[in-house]
């Protein structure tokens, strides 16, 4: 049977499919789908689904199931690899009994905001395997694969994909419902297995896990999925040309193959680690001229380069390290083709307009993303930026922090308000390192919710213990809104049993924060006072700004006055719209029939800001809503 | 053969939702079908577009000069798929307008219909402009200008105008009257324009 998937929901598809009995993850984009999908099935599939904390804690909640016999899925970006690497480095040396598989979605061509970063380095520096998938059908495939591996293995198994594939959605042949088999919980007292105690110890494991490597490429190397895909594949044609590639390339190599028809031999590698060196020996002794093709780093051209010169094999090598491919972004069309052109050593035509298609970009309009109708975040920043001003301080004197998610918006027009992005919860962290290199005026650090809970609390005890001043501003809209409105532990606009709501201002004091104040972003007039008094407390002082996300809030059919705009007394000033930025504001300028004015439309939400900065009154309540 | 279908727009105006009902046409008649879909943004006013390509695609992403079809919720955004359309494809233009801020002050830094056509034809591209807005508010339903537009490329893409209904009250289960009222009147527009 054929289903219409996303890579990601083939995921999701494929792990119910193998059996897997609990799923923990981090939001994150491109790879946040895996669960959403599952959590729209919750009801029906009797097996754990939660969004953890962090990374850290969900890989350890899928470890723990994989050490007590059970197969289990964790799920992050690649910036959360980063989060939760330390505790997979030290479970891939002690291994498993379960199937243990870690999702990992890469954003080559960042189409969110993030580093490059390529975690196929990490396979290596970890010792576990790693499947790379070139296709949705794969994402579907490899799971059950990288399951059946780890199984065989007793290690765990990583399953890369990256944005192009994961949220690509295209026809996916999905298996009948087979019969599952569900493994017994029994979780051995080992610990020359399960604890690092002794260099002996450790050392061995390391062995054990060099060993299980070795292992998982004999299984992988020949490994054929159940649609009949190869996981490594070579096809060998009358001719001294190659390539060999791997991941989401492959469709875009066929493409450009299919317009320009040629001759050419290829090898695509599915498992990227451990590499099959012996596949890629025999490859490279029919080829004169290769190309590699990988996006971000030549991890595979550099050993194929290895293993040439190991061979004593004279290739001319056509990839990265030639400078003939950028390390940089996703690979177009047009990048493969001049590969494909590097490796020919002649022009492949293709219409070409690039004048014109340079006039079109001069033309286009720029649409530079601000906050949402409604949004809470802009009351903050709002009420920040007037805090600073009213203090006398210049807007270039204060330094204020940002962070990861929806928060970080207020780096854009018209607020200007952050001054930097690092990685979850790092504003707080950085926002002391300033003051430690002499900054004399208060540092802010704002930060959201789900951010907090991530990784805000050790940095914020850590201001705290050290007595740095410091305001923090935790902008609580009570969702992690900007991955697609998941729920975390400070959610408390659900009605949900099974969980139990963790309180910021709770947690604020436990950490030993001294002044903690609540605010309500809609409410200008008095965020701006606290905020104030939040910046000049000489110690740690925490405002948290809490209202829902508005987005959310309108799936919930909350409802709130709505505003207009009174045209009599409207003076086109534009100051409600050069403070706010407000999708649901329209300026008409002045025309021979009419002086300029604005208009709210209906999207309006009803936060009431624009009333607060309108300086002649015009804007007024519309609808009365009980 | 291959149909490529490159859906241009901003946040809020079903883009997504009409590649959404495109593909699940092309999985109705049994087609092969790829749908990219540039998410993340598309609620906090940013460009948003889709990429649908029916029958044997490899990729999901369209190549350079392939698209036979470039269909824009909003008139400008148009120009971003420029280097997509194939010579001799359709572009359909919504003529609606969202302007960011700076439009707002400059409206006049807006690009014109005339400059648009100058440059498509420049491209050898067809094109045709709609007033999705206005079609949506006769039928009595203002939200549908997406489906005004799925009524347009259908005609122009020779998709089967009743499996087209069944999939549309398939994929929108209310105000079924309307949005069947919106796509056929769109349908129609595009047929009187290019017959």
């Amino acid at each position: 049977m054929k289903k219409l998937l996303t890579g990601n929901e083939a995921i999701a598809e494929g792990a119910m499919a193998a059996g897997v009995e609990v799923v923990a993850g981090y939001p994150g984009t491109p790879s946040t789908e895996v669960i959403l999908s599952l959590m729209a099935k919750r009801k029906e599939l009797d097996f754990h689904i939660e969004w953890s904390i962090n990374e850290k804690v969900a890989f350890e909640i899928a470890a723990g199931a994989a050490w007590a016999g059970k197969r289990a899925l964790v799920t992050m970006k690649m910036s959360g690899l980063n989060v939760a690497s330390d505790s997979i480095a030290n479970v891939a040396y002690s291994g498993c009994t379960g199937g243990l598989v870690i999702f990992v979605a890469d954003d080559p061509g960042v189409h969110a905001g993030m580093a490059e970063q390529d975690s196929r380095y990490y396979a290596r520096s970890m010792i576990v395997p790693m499947l790379d998938v070139a296709s949705q059908q794969e994402c579907l495939d490899y799971v059950k694969a990288a399951f059946d591996i780890s199984e065989k293995i007793q290690g765990p198994v990583l399953l890369r994909s990256t944005t192009d594939i994961s949220h690509t959605a295209s026809d996916v042949e999905i298996s009948k419902k087979m019969t599952i088999e569900k493994r017994e919980t029994y979780f051995k007292h080992d610990i020359t297995k399960y604890t690092k105690a002794g260099a002996a110890l450790c050392m061995a494991q390391h062995r054990d896990a060099l060993d299980r490597l070795a292992e998982s490429l004999k299984i992988g190397d020949s490994y054929i999925t159940e649609s009949g895909i190869k996981v490594n594949e070579t096809h060998f044609a009358n001719t001294k040309y190659g390539v060999i590639y791997s991941g989401a390339v492959e469709g875009t190599l066929r493409e450009v193959l299919r317009r320009f028809p040629i001759e050419i031999s290829w090898l695509k590698i599915g498992l990227v680690h451990p590499l099959p060196e012996d596949r890629i020996k025999e490859f490279l002794k029919t080829v004169d001229r290769l190309l590699v093709l990988e996006e971000l780093e030549p991890l595979i051209e550099t050993e194929v380069m290895r293993l040439a010169f190991q061979i004593g094999k004279k290739v001319e090598i056509m990839g990265k390290l030639d400078k003939t491919l950028s390390l940089i972004g996703d690979y177009s069309f047009t990048d493969i083709k001049k590969g494909l052109e590097a490796l020919y050593q002649k022009k492949f035509a293709i219409e070409n307009n690039q004048e014109i298609i340079k006039d079109t970009k001069k033309l286009q309009v720029k649409r530079p993303i601000s906050f949402c109708t409604g949004c809470p975040h802009r009351g903050t920043y709002y009420a920040l930026n007037k805090a600073i001003k009213n203090l006398r301080y210049k807007k270039d004197e204060i330094i204020i922090t940002g962070d990861i998610g929806c928060t970080i918006l207020g780096m854009n027009k018209p607020f200007e308000s952050c001054w930097t992005e690092v990685a979850m919860g790092a504003s707080i962290g950085m926002a002391q390192g300033f003051k430690w290199a002499g900054i004399k005026k208060p540092v802010v650090a704002t930060i959201g919710d789900s951010t907090f809970f991530h990784a805000g609390i050790p940095p914020l005890i850590n201001a705290v213990y050290q007595k740095v001043p410091l305001a923090v501003i935790i902008l609580d809209n009570g969702w992690t809104a900007m991955t697609g409105f998941e729920e975390n532990p400070g959610t408390i606009y659900l009605n949900e049993t099974d969980t139990k709501r963790v309180d910021l201002v709770n947690i604020c004091q436990g950490c030993g924060v001294d002044k903690i104040n609540i605010i309500d972003p809609y409410n200008p007039e008095e965020s701006i006072k606290v905020i104030e008094e939040a910046i000049e407390y000489p110690g740690v002082s925490v405002v948290i700004s809490r209202r829902e996300c508005a987005l959310q809030a309108k799936r919930r059919r909350v409802k709130l006055n709505k505003f207009k705009v009174d045209i009599s007394k409207c003076t086109g000033c534009r100051i409600c719209l050069n403070q706010l930025a407000c999708p649901a504001m329209i300026f008409h300028p002045k025309t021979e029939h009419s002086k300029a004015f604005m208009e709210i439309t209906t999207d309006c939400f009803g936060c009431g800001l624009c009333q607060y900065t309108c300086p002649t009154g015009a804007i007024e309540v519309i609808e009365d809503v009980e | 053969m291959l149909n490529n279908l490159y859906l241009v727009g901003v946040g809020g105006q079903g883009v997504i939702r009409l590649g959404q009902i495109i593909t699940a046409y092309a999985m109705e008649e049994g087609q092969k079908v790829k749908f990219f879909k540039q998410i993340g943004m598309a609620q906090r006013g940013g460009a948003v577009h889709c990429e649908v390509r029916i029958s044997d695609a490899f990729s999901s992403r369209i190549p350079p000069y392939s698209a036979d079809v470039v269909a824009a919720l909003e008139m400008s955004e148009a120009l971003k798929a420029a280097e997509f359309i194939k010579p001799g494809g359709t572009v359909i233009l919504n003529k609606s307008k969202v302007y960011p801020i700076d439009i707002m002050i400059n409206p006049e830094t807006y690009p014109t219909l005339q400059k648009m056509e100058e440059v498509f034809k420049k491209l050898k591209a067809m094109l045709i402009s709609i007033d999705a807005a206005n079609i949506a508010l006769q039928i009595g339903l203002p939200i549908a200008e997406n489906i005004v537009m799925l009524g347009a490329v259908s005609f122009v893409s020779s998709f089967k105008k009743e499996l087209m209904i069944e999939v549309l009250k398939k994929n929108i289960p209310h105000e079924i009257k309307k949005n069947t009222d919106a796509f056929l009147e769109g349908y129609r527009t595009a047929e009187g324009l290019l017959i």
